[in-house]
């Protein structure tokens, strides 16, 4: 009985390690592999998701410092600065030929190049958004800014609900 | 599902807050998954409560009436060994509380649940228009990854209460032990009279005044 208990520990242990190895693995590969030769299709993924990461870190500093009580007026401005160029240039990021079959993590839905009229359009107002943001910014009113996120936010969210994919986890 | 009338007596099992907390936890669980689509904002609110109820549980689990402390159904591997063995056995179980094996789903319960509660404070939307009250102390990329993180805490979540209902039904069925009856009304029939302790009110009073304010304040992003 205690030879089997122990050869039960040794197992659990073993079995333990395993999890931890195959788990340390599968964060190993979650992050981005080296892309050896990659396709033009792919480079614009790989560019667009980098590009998606920026706007959401500019659109993030401009909300968590206007929650501040006395936010910093530059760095709101730079950051709304940063998303205006970056909104601005959007409609470039989708070349055809750069979503799933390009990178197997694109969120880009097919619907971006079959119903191009719409997306340029989910596109554009988007940017209008960003712009008005922007403006609000450069003239250091806060609460202007203040009101302007949540239609910004708006902007995001219906391209994001009408042409990404829901990534299954 | 009343049943013939046991032999015992009837004793005094789950204190209110016991059960309230219980219930609530369902009600804002089910709720903040169906609120997680499409009304983000509603979906902080309950998981704001969900907050307070697992701080309140937690504390509950130290200062509530015997029933519900940690001390008195945590065991250790030899007690759940000996209590796995007996499991099967198609005999009413008489135990005052959770057994040795619904301890490990109490603290597996509560373990993911704060997991899940601490993903989503700093949890960030994919428009990073809407984060958890916390979010502002990570970056977007770390915040998307703690969503994701929160998603899949979720789905161990669900497993947990499928297999905790599992239990449950389990128990009615098979060992005829009515267990839900005594999370609704607070009273089981048990053989004898295990003489649990009760928990005085201001006891009470301190650990929902403790476990409001610090709920709060975390909702409010740790800033006054």
């Amino acid at each position: 009985m205690a030879v089997f208990m122990s050869k039960g520990a040794v197992l659990a242990v073993g079995m333990g390690i395993g999890v931890a190895i195959a788990s340390g693995a599968t964060v190993a590969n979650s992050q981005p592999a080296p892309k050896a030769a990659a396709s033009p299709g792919a480079k614009a993924a790989n560019m667009r998701h980098e590009n998606f990461e920026k706007l959401g870190e500019a659109f993030k500093t401009v909300i968590d410092e206007t929650k501040k009580g006395e936010p910093n007026k530059a760095v709101v401005a730079r950051a709304a600065q940063t998303m205006n160029t970056l909104a601005t240039a959007l409609p470039t990021w989708f070349p055809r030929g750069s979503g799933v079959e390009a990178r197997a993590k694109s969120e880009a839905k097919a619907n971006i190049w079959t119903d191009a009229a719409g997306f340029s359009a989910a596109a554009a107002a988007s940017q209008l958004q960003v712009s008005k943001l922007n403006q609000a910014a450069i003239s250091g009113d806060m609460n202007a800014v203040r009101a302007q996120i949540r239609a910004t936010g708006g902007s995001c969210k219906a391209c994001h609900d009408k042409y990404r994919l829901e990534k299954k986890s | 599902m009343p049943q013939a009338p046991p032999e015992g007596v009837k004793v005094r099992l789950w204190d209110g807050p016991v059960r309230i907390v219980h219930w609530l936890l369902v009600a804002l669980i089910g709720f903040s998954w169906w609120a997680s689509e499409d009304h983000l904002d509603w979906h902080q609110w309950s998981g704001y409560g969900v907050v307070g109820l697992l701080l309140f549980r937690i504390y509950w689990g130290f200062a509530g009436s015997e029933a519900a402390r940690f001390a008195s159904f945590v065991r250790g591997p030899r007690a759940t060994l000996a209590y796995l063995k007996t499991v099967s056995a198609r005999t009413p179980s008489a135990t005052a509380g959770h057994n040795p094996l619904g301890a490990l789903s109490i603290l597996a319960l509560l373990g993911l649940l704060t997991v899940q509660v601490i993903t989503g404070l700093f949890a960030v939307d994919v428009d990073a228009y809407q984060g958890g009250p916390l979010s502002h102390m990570v970056s977007f990329d770390q915040g998307r990854r703690l969503a994701e993180l929160h998603d899949l805490s979720f789905h161990g979540l669900q497993a947990l209460v499928v297999l905790h209902v599992a239990a449950i039904v389990f128990y009615l069925v098979w060992k005829r032990t009515n267990l839900i009856g005594p999370m609704i009304t607070g009273f089981r029939w048990l053989p004898i009279d295990p003489g649990l302790a009760r928990a005085p009110l201001w006891r009470l009073a301190l650990g929902v005044a403790l476990a409001g304010a610090a709920a709060w304040f975390i909702s409010k992003g740790l800033r006054l």
